[in-house]
């Protein structure tokens, strides 16, 4: 009835989340703490099984050189000694090679690619018309009476980035809510403003291949969401993102 | 006669039992050796609480796991939230061997273990659980994977032992 209808329109709206795949760099506090715990540690500790197979190897070597009757003791022990050990690994440590921490996307800037900053949360920002304006959102769909906000806010993902996402929503309740009112000049009685509701979801796979995206889309940190949002709708969304 | 005079609390003198205590101090039952299941909370009420929520962590590393679940502990004692139990799977050794065929036959050994802790937990309302994943998630250590699922009667009994003398002995019974 024509009565009961609320003057609001609501909209779900969804914070795709990328999780950061590298842990941040320490501080230079923690470095110094970590230092010296470590070598506490080390002046503590009891030498391991390795160590004191070594060390019996090498006083079995200085015997061997200055005396010569342990060789007929010797010759069924030392097939491999604990020193050839320790320098094959050590070879094969230096053969290894950590993928780097700052990637490609990194020094280009390149805003659209999920390879960026390893060590942050990205969140997904699309841009959308809303009456005249084309603005940068968060993506968000009209809610239709019969579905639940949170449906709402994943047909809206599936919108922009196609339907085979890998993310998962993790709760039903919304994270925040930012309402606003339209301009006077579209005002009605009916059509006061609308209200916007976020949810939250993390992105499960990097795979991005089989997504089709239609708008321009961009993967922010927290810290460059100020670039894109206006500053009511950043407030809002600030208060549900963590660092 | 009064220094030899030995005043010992005997039955008769009015000072006997002085030093007793033990039946000031509550009484201790005697404990029971079969534990059962406890009973599980409501899943989806009216309040949307879930019941038992097991996080399990594991890892190759002790150290990292055993401070992730001191972390985890502490975080929901701050949070009110009530941790039941906190306890460790035991460790499950790996051997890893190498066979490298260019040259002569290499067997290299490398010994695994892997350790696990998991923090019980009750009365985790559902409009709080998401943001508690999240902490938890974010907080995450390297090399440290994170399980959260409700707690069955089959985690449960995974950490008894089987005795298989008495089930042969229950077998030829029936």
């Amino acid at each position: 009835s024509a009565a009961a209808q609320r003057p609001w329109k609501l909209f779900g709206a969804m914070c795709l989340l990328r999780l950061p795949r590298i842990t941040q760099p320490l501080e230079k506090v923690e470095e110094a703490m970590a230092a010296l715990m470590e070598q506490i540690e080390l002046e503590k500790s009891h030498y391991s099984d390795h160590e004191v197979r070594k060390l019996e190897e090498e006083e079995q070597l200085k015997k061997k050189k200055e005396s010569l009757y342990d060789e007929d003791e010797a010759l069924g022990k030392t097939v491999i000694m604990a020193q050839d050990l320790e320098e094959k690994w050590e070879q094969k440590f230096l053969q290894f090679k950590a993928a780097p921490r700052i990637t490609d996307a990194d020094k280009n800037n390149d805003r659209t690619s999920l390879n960026r900053k390893l060590d942050s949360n990205l969140t997904l920002l699309v841009k959308q018309k809303i009456g005249n304006q084309e603005l940068w959102l968060l993506p968000q769909a009209e809610w239709q009476p019969g579905e639940t906000l949170r449906s709402t806010a994943e047909r809206a993902m599936a919108t922009f980035l196609g339907d085979h996402i890998q993310a998962k929503v993790l709760g039903n309740a919304p994270y925040g809510i930012y309402k606003y009112k339209f301009p006077r000049a579209i005002r009605t009685e009916n059509n006061v403003g609308a209200k916007v509701f976020f949810f939250k979801a993390f992105l499960q796979s990097s795979d991005l291949s089989q997504a089709e995206l239609k708008a321009d889309h961009l993967w922010v940190t927290k810290k460059e969401l100020g670039d894109y949002l206006k500053s009511e709708y950043l407030k809002k969304v600030n208060r549900f993102l963590l660092d | 006669d009064a220094l030899l005079g030995c005043h010992r609390s005997y039955r008769s003198r009015p000072t006997h039992g002085i030093g007793k205590f033990k039946y000031l101090l509550p009484k201790e039952l005697p404990k029971k050796r079969k534990e059962k299941v406890q009973v599980k909370e409501i899943d989806a009420g009216t309040e949307y609480q879930y019941g038992d929520v097991n996080i399990q962590m594991t890892s190759y590393d002790l150290c990292l796991v055993e401070h992730f679940a001191q972390y985890v502990h502490r975080l929901c004692n701050r949070l009110s939230i009530r941790v039941n139990e906190s306890y460790a799977m035991p460790t499950k050794t790996n051997e890893v061997l190498f066979m490298e065929e260019k040259g002569s036959k290499m067997q290299l050994d490398a010994v695994l273990t892997t350790h696990q802790r998991v923090v019980q937990i009750r009365g985790l309302s559902s409009t709080f659980a998401p943001i508690l994943l999240e902490i938890i998630q974010s907080s995450q250590p390297e090399g440290v994977h994170l399980l959260v699922k409700q707690h069955t009667e089959a985690d449960f009994k995974s950490r008894l032992k089987s005795r298989p003398e008495l089930e042969e002995l229950l077998a030829e019974m029936s």
